[in-house]
């Protein structure tokens, strides 16, 4: 009797090893794909995709604030700061002069600023534009279905979030939540300069 | 002569008794008893402890814990579902609310303890589970036991005379058991014991419980699967809006431990038309009769758009997830222009109906691009508004006489500073109140704001839905297991496992033919009606196994054979 209940523990031991086991080679199944971005600046919000796991960027057709129909095939050839925000999210307003400096500045060295403006109504984001003095283009995207698109290559959490696109339409980095200055120059450097 | 005896108080001493005692009941229960030796070691205290944990008693216990457990949930504002209600716990109760929440009780569901607890049930269960699986699938593979020696003495028995000699009534026995579904033990060919047949039924009791057992663990594997790669989510959607199933789309968004926004099926919803009907007259005026949300959705991006109606408890399934309405309100739409003269403010806003029922609802709308200063109103949307002594009432839910009641802000919303806030709470600390009283407006009535600020227009109001987004892949695996848990407990219930013996012993022409029969928990009765059966039919075979003239030499032989023992 004794034999068969260490036989026993010891059978459940096994058990308890073998979904631990599971547990684990699932867990760095699902985290495995971390490996393939190197930080900025120490920042773990922004992230650099190494050379051969940059995602490819879905395309979309959407209409901007101003109701003009945008195609973004046509920014091919051209280094995008993608950027998702709404009037409504406290660290979109955060970051905003950033941007708006930023997008000036970069214009002559050939980078395109683009917003895609999600869960907003047009005057609301029309206001805020018009308040930070942001003169390139939004795509309005109420029910979030080009971010949908982006979700699945970029794991898109929440507003703010900024893609950076190099010229082959390829997402080079991302920065989740507000980005800085700093952050945008240290990506813009190595983008535009890689493909220059 | 069939003798059909009464049960003995004293059954034969049953060698596998313990396999067939309840299986439900558990064995290592009356073991598990407190080290009392001195040296007992550190893995002697362990196999104790473990016993403990897998015990039915430490499992009913830790089954009991996590319902305790899950009591502050629901009666406390908890962190993840209404965060609002926490912030609003801390002010009302300054000295109480810190020690609960350093107790982990505005995240019961999350809290260490209530983690220790589901952990060690889910180890007592497991571990409780496998090994009597085994044992289950063992008992069920074994042998009946031998014959005992005196039939007479079991619970049922039988006694008869045959023609036949002992070895031929055996065979005839043997045949007519094994014709009723029996599972047979025979001597062993050199044996000395005599001529008998040990016959068992019912092993489909083991297979039920097995059953049970397996499935039980299934649940748990399913409820599992649920939690780690199943997610639930909520959206509040005004009528004409549409939303896709990412995070962003998303109010609040709950995740298994696995799962990431890139696995969310990406369907997108829009709310076309919201119906909510409400009795009008009677006792019960003003109680919902019925709610139909009426929507077109595409399972994925470029797929079709189908449409579909979501009801109460009728839910609409796409891709995996489930989606179900489970609240629903008055938005009413607001258009806002600044001093200078800017649109700045255009949509429908979300108001959240409180506690004085028929839909007087309650919320802000926050104006952050206004200029020179930022507005913030403060209101409350009356369906069906009366007046009663100066105060707004609202006496039905539908909106046959809509009407909003404001206060008017401008200042700083502290929005800027970049941290997030409810869209449902304003921050008027930096805001200065521009209307004295409530200024109260119909649809179409704008109210001038003083000193040209600007203008608030009440243009009309919009339906909105609440929706609850889950999918649990763990859901069917535990239904099915469920299910056939009930099953394998009906089946082992309802099934009996019962035994019966036969013995023949020489007698000067031909044998005694002794048949017993044992059923364990043969509570539901009808195994000694069973038993009068089978005993009858044995002996009519054995009769009729009788050659009718004397051409069956070997029979003879035998019998004279066995008398000379």
């Amino acid at each position: 009797m004794f034999k068969t209940k260490r036989r026993l523990v010891v059978l459940g031991a096994a058990v308890l090893a073998a979904a631990a086991l599971v547990i684990v080679l699932v867990a760095g199944w699902a985290g495995s794909g971390h490996r393939d971005v190197t930080d900025v600046d120490g920042n773990a919000s922004a992230v650099l995709y190494t050379a051969g796991h940059q995602p490819l960027a879905p395309d979309f057709t959407a209409t901007t604030l101003t109701g003009a129909k945008l195609n973004f095939a046509a920014y091919r050839g051209q280094v995008v700061v993608l950027n998702f925000w709404g009037s409504w999210c406290g660290p979109c307003r955060e970051e905003a002069p950033t941007l708006a400096v930023a997008a000036e500045q970069y214009k002559s060295a050939g980078v395109d600023f683009l917003g895609v403006d999600v869960r907003d109504t047009t005057a609301s984001a029309e206001a805020f534009t018009r308040n930070f003095g942001i003169t390139y283009p939004s795509v309005s995207d109420a029910g979030s279905v080009i971010t949908l698109d982006f979700t699945s290559v970029v794991p898109i959490a929440g507003t703010p979030t900024t893609l950076v696109i190099d010229r082959t339409g390829h997402i080079a980095g991302a920065v989740f939540g507000p980005t800085t200055m700093g952050e945008l120059t240290a990506m813009l450097a190595k983008v535009t300069g890689q493909a220059a | 002569m069939t003798d059909v005896r009464a049960p003995h108080a004293d059954p034969l001493a049953d060698p596998q008794r313990d396999q067939l005692a309840d299986p439900l009941a558990d064995p290592d229960e009356q073991e598990a008893g407190r080290p009392a030796s001195a040296d007992f070691g550190l893995a002697d205290w362990a196999r104790w402890a473990w016993r403990q944990l897998t015990s039915m008693r430490i499992a009913l216990i830790l089954l009991f814990l996590l319902a305790l457990g899950s009591v502050p949930g629901s009666m406390l504002p908890q962190e993840g579902t209404n965060p609002a209600g926490v912030a609003q716990y801390f002010t009302s109760h300054p000295a109480l609310a810190p020690l609960l929440n350093h107790l982990g009780l505005f995240n019961v569901f999350g809290a260490p303890w209530f983690a220790a607890i589901y952990l060690l049930l889910f180890a007592s269960l497991v571990g409780c589970v496998v090994p009597r699986t085994f044992r289950l699938a063992g008992s069920a593979r074994t042998l009946p036991p031998r014959a005992p020696r005196y039939l007479t003495r079991l619970p049922r028995s039988a006694e008869y005379a045959s023609a036949l000699p002992p070895g031929q009534a055996a065979e005839v026995a043997a045949k007519v058991l094994a014709g009723r579904g029996f599972r047979l033990r025979r001597p062993a060919a050199d044996a000395a014991d005599g001529d008998w047949v040990s016959a068992e039924k019912g092993y489909l009791r083991e297979v039920g419980n097995l059953l049970f057992h397996l499935a039980l663990l299934g649940v748990l594997v399913s409820v599992a699967l649920g939690g780690l790669f199943g997610y639930k989510a909520d959206r509040l959607l005004i009528q004409g809006q549409s939303f896709a199933d990412t995070p962003i789309g998303l109010d609040e968004f709950y995740p298994g431990r696995f799962v990431t926004s890139n696995d969310l099926p990406p369907f997108s919803i829009t709310l076309d038309q919201f119906d909510a009907s409400y009795i009008a007259s009677g006792a019960q005026r003003g109680q919902p009769s019925a709610f139909d949300a009426q929507v077109s959705y595409t399972a994925t991006p470029a797929g079709p758009v189908r449409t579909d109606h979501i009801e109460v408890n009728k839910p609409l399934s796409v891709d995996g997830a489930k989606v179900y309405l489970i609240g629903h309100g008055y938005a009413p739409v607001f258009k806002v222009t600044d001093a200078r003269g800017q649109v700045v403010y255009d949509q429908a806003t979300p108001f959240i109906s409180g506690a004085s029922g028929n839909f007087l609802s309650e919320g802000v709308v926050k104006v952050t691009d206004a200029q020179p200063q930022q507005l913030g109103f403060s209101g409350i949307f009356v369906p069906t508004a009366v007046e009663v002594g100066g105060v707004l009432e609202s006496v039905f839910p539908a909106a046959d006489n809509p009407v909003v009641s404001l206060i008017a802000y401008a200042g700083n919303l502290g929005v800027n500073s970049g941290v997030p806030q409810s869209v449902y709470q304003m921050d008027t600390t930096g805001m200065q109140r521009l209307t004295a009283d409530p200024q109260v407006l119909a649809p179409g009535q704008s109210l001038k704001l003083p000193g040209g600020q600007g203008t608030i227009t009440f243009t009309g109001y919009q339906q909105w839905v609440s929706l609850a987004i889950t999918h649990d892949p763990g859901q069917l695996p535990a239904l099915i297991c469920g299910m056939a848990a009930l099953g394998g407990l009906l089946l082992s219930f309802m099934v009996r496992r019962r035994r019966v013996f036969v013995r023949a012993r020489a007698r000067e022409t031909g044998s005694t033919v002794q048949v017993g029969g044992l059923a364990r928990t043969d509570a539901s009765g009808g195994f000694e009606a069973e038993f009068a059966s089978l005993a009858a039919e044995l002996r009519s075979a054995h009769d009729q196994a009788v050659p009718s003239h004397p051409s069956a030499p070997s029979a003879h032989d035998q019998a004279i054979r066995h008398e000379g023992e």
